[in-house]
Parts: structure tokens; sequence; C-alpha cells
């Protein structure tokens, strides 16, 4: 495939209108919110990006790796050991059941365009493990599609908190601005990661994801 | 000998292996072999035959850098086991080495497992790992919480250096219910966050584990909140998980054995009742 027909691919699979339901969830930033813990643009950035540093790049991210390289190998038993590793890894309901929709879109999405079938034979596939079977079915480079991940999610944090803050556009672009530079440390540091240093235990998430659960009013699923 | 465990050898080694088995309405201690200072006292009976309560000592105290303990726990189809520490593990500074604590837990169908022990408190500079395995078989359930205070809080102290490593995993018939794993440097950025323990010095982490966990029992424990600090409950397939985050780790064990006296009687068919030794 030629780069260009890669890259289009790629921006693709990564952009908001993948019609896979993420603007639907805020991972927690609804319920910080809620909390007080955000409240303008500072606190949001905050927030965002610890998430990305201390959650996402310590096992989404280096699970994701993982996984497109099982799938770019046709190793469908290791990608579904990973993908089990990351639903166990789950904090709370809410973000188990997002990642297991968002999973289960793109897979139903996939088998009418491309032969799917390693995927739709795949127990309870997760977001990561479906998009990382794009990836290598689309031949799309690995880091490309790594930094493509972190950014979506970014962007998808970025409009949540551009709805429930509420923050002005040009904010959620200098949040962009800013933790997009930070995107290539973060993708040196996932890529280097042993198996062994995987772990995202983050307690003040996981307590605030739980409480949205039961949170009154609220605009997003998770 | 590694280059970052330059006394690793030179700690307490430690071994403990524990096997329960049900022997007619009884759960009797069968094996009990240990090798260094990790030992269990008498077995005790205080709520009849079936549960076996075992009180799992350290008798030096604390675990320093080079220190390994390792508790491997088997019970038995139908046998219930309760254990518990009588009084909080401390975690020394270290001047390099790591102290491990590695607990593998088995429990065959039909039978309970409950591990509740006492806090960890993890001095400033410590280097600490802490990792479980939890392997269930059939419908074999298990209650159990960790609760970590971070530097001896209550004379001020922080966790400013050192590490302190986490790892606890549960699956059941080889597969993965439960994979936690948190890396808290000493004065690292994850103490701070409003991600991470908010600058809290406790944090805990309850988990309940059944074939099923159903509506009424999750509604139940959120219903419960602890008198300092913050708890939340989720429930995720196969397990209800509840969390503590504050700086008491009085209010942090309460909540859990409020939730856990709300758990057991739905998951193990018992009326929860707390081991004597809690209040010496």
């Amino acid at each position: 495939m030629s780069t260009i027909t890669e890259l289009a691919r790629l921006l693709q699979l990564a952009s908001p209108t993948l019609p896979v339901g993420a603007f639907s969830y805020s991972q927690g930033l609804e319920a910080a919110i809620e909390a007080g813990v955000v409240h303008d643009r500072a606190s949001a950035e905050q927030w965002i990006g610890e998430l990305l540093e201390l959650s996402l790049a310590r096992m989404e991210a280096p699970i994701l790796v993982r996984l497109i390289e099982a799938w770019r190998t046709d190793d469908a038993a290791g990608a579904a050991r990973w993908n089990e590793t990351f639903l166990a890894s789950r904090e709370t309901s809410e973000l188990r059941a997002e990642t297991v929709q968002m999973g289960y879109s793109l897979c139903a999405l996939l088998a009418q365009l491309e032969d799917a079938a390693p995927l739709v034979a795949m127990e309870e596939p997760s977001f990561p493990a479906a998009y990382a079977y794009v990836v290598a079915r689309w031949g799309i480079a690995p880091q490309a599609a790594l930094v493509a991940y972190l950014w979506a999610w970014l962007e998808n944090q970025v409009m949540a908190a551009l709805k429930a803050v509420p923050l002005g556009q040009t904010d959620g672009q200098r949040v962009l601005l800013s933790l997009g530079a930070r995107l290539e440390a973060i993708t040196a540091e996932v890529e280097a990661l042993e198996d062994d240093d995987l772990g995202a235990c983050a307690p003040g998430l996981a307590l605030l994801s739980a409480r949205h659960e039961t949170q009154y009013s609220r605009l997003f699923r998770s | 000998m590694r280059l970052e465990d330059p006394v690793a050898t030179a700690g307490w080694q430690a071994e403990l292996v524990l096997g329960f088995q049900r022997r007619g309405a009884r759960t009797v201690l069968v094996t009990r072999r240990h090798d260094g200072p990790l030992v269990v006292q008498k077995p005790l009976y205080p709520e009849g035959e079936a549960v076996c309560h075992t009180i799992v000592v350290h008798p030096p105290g604390g675990i320093a850098g080079g220190d390994s303990l390792q508790l491997d726990v088997e019970v038995g189809r139908g046998g219930h086991a309760l254990l518990t520490t009588p009084g909080a593990a401390k975690w020394y500074r270290s001047a390099g080495a790591w102290a491990r604590q590695t607990l593998a837990l088995r429990v065959a169908p039909g039978a309970v497992l409950e591990w509740l022990p006492q806090e960890s408190i993890v001095f400033d500079a410590a280097r600490a790992r802490l990792s479980s395995e939890v392997h269930l078989s059939g419908d074999a359930r298990f209650i159990g919480w960790e609760l970590i205070c971070f530097g001896r809080s209550g004379s001020g102290e922080r966790f400013t250096r050192g590490s302190c490593r986490l790892s606890n995993a549960v699956f059941r018939d080889g597969r993965p219910i439960w994979l936690e794993r948190g890396h808290f440097d000493g004065g690292g950025k994850l103490l701070a966050s409003s991600a991470g323990l908010r600058g809290q010095p406790v944090t805990g982490t309850l988990l309940a584990v059944a074939p099923e966990i159903d509506d009424a029992l999750l509604g139940a424990c959120r219903q419960q909140a602890p008198l300092r600090g913050e708890g939340a409950v989720t429930r995720l397939p196969q397990l209800l998980v509840a969390r503590y985050l504050g700086d008491s780790s009085e209010a942090a064990r309460r909540y859990f054995t409020a939730l856990w006296s709300i758990l057991r009687p739905a998951l193990a068919g018992r009326e929860a009742q707390e081991p004597r030794i809690w209040r010496t």
C-alpha cells in the first residue's frame, strides 16, 4: 500500500466519525467534573494529561502495541490472551462496558467491509483488540497506529470537556496543542515498556468512575 | 546477584504453605509447612467446625529490604478458611534491596477462602513488592482485601522516596478475571494526581469473587460509606470491587469490614463474625 493510502486509512480509522460511539464516553472525566476536580481549561488539561501518562500509557497503549504485533503475525491466540488481560484490567463496570461496546461495534462494522473472521471469532473483543486488527489488516505502520490511537483518545477527551466543563473551542485547541506535544515522549515510553512493567493502578480514577455509575445527572456513559 | 538487588540474599527468606481440607463437617488444616519466620498459630473455630480461622504471623514484625515472604494457601473442595494477621505489616526503609511478599492462593470448587489481613504500612524509602495470585476453580469463592498506608502517616511521615509495586490477579479456571498492577514511586506523580492517590496516604481494594454478584448485593454495598475518606463500589463479571482512598487505615478497615458483613452471608452463606484478634 502506498504511504498516502496508508495515511488515508489511518485517518479513517482514528477519525471521530468512525461509527463506534466513542463520543458517548468520558472515561471518568464527567465524574471528575462532578467532583470539582476539573472545572476549567487548566484543570481539564491536567486531568487529561495525567490520565494519558499514568493510565493509558501504562496499560491500554502497551497492550495495543502487543495486539497489533499479534494480529500482524496471525497469532490469534496471542491476541486473545492480550484481549483477556486488557479486559481483566478494566477498573470499573463502565470502563469495561465501554471498551466491549466499542470493540463490538468496530468488529460488526468491519465484518461488513472486510474479511474479519479472526476478529469475529474472538470472545468479547475489546476496542484495542479490534483497532489492532484493522491496523494489521490495512497494513498501517504500528507506531503511526499507536500515535493515532493516543491522539483519538485525546481528541475524544477534549471534546467531552468542551461539552461537560464546558470549555470554548479555542481552549479545546489549546489543550490539544499542549498535550499533543507530549505524544512523542509518551510513544517512546509505551514502546519501551516490558511486559512486567505494565500496570496502571489509578485509585482516584477508579473511584470516580465507580461513582459515575450512580451519578444522578450525566451526559456520558462513562 | 543482580545489580539492583545488592543485598537480596541477606534478608529473611520465609515461606509458609497451608493446605485446608474438608473432613466431614469440619475444615481441617492438613498441611502446615514453614521455612523461616512465617508461621501460623493454632487453628481456631470461633464459628463452629465448618470454617477454619487461621492467623498468619510474621514474628520479626517488619519487612526489610532483601526479605522475602511467600505464602501458599490451598483450600480443598468444600472447605472454608479465613486467614488474617495479628497486626499491621511494616515495610521498613531500604538501602536499595527490594522486600517481597508473594501470595499464591488456590481455591477448589465449592470452597471459600477469605484473606483479610491488617494493613501494610510502607515506610518512607521502603522498596516493597506485594503480589498476589488467586486461582479459583469451578464455583469457588473468594473475599480478600489489601490496605496500604504510604508512609507512617500517624506521625506525619510521607512517602517521598523508595517504591511500592502492587500486583494482584484473580483467575478462574485459568482465565484472568482481575488484574491490577500499580507502581507507586515515592514522591511520584501517581501519589499526587487526582487520578492516583490524590495526596492521600491510604488506599485499599476489596475484592469479592463469586460466580454471580446480583443487583441487590451491589445495591446494599453501595449504601455503605467510610466515616473518613472516600469509598466506591463497582461490579465486574464475577467480581465486586470496593475501593477506599483517604487518610485513615482505621476508617478503611471499618468500611471494608462493613462491606464484608454484607458480602459474606450472600456469597458464603454465613454471618460475618469479626476475628477477635482485630480487637486486640
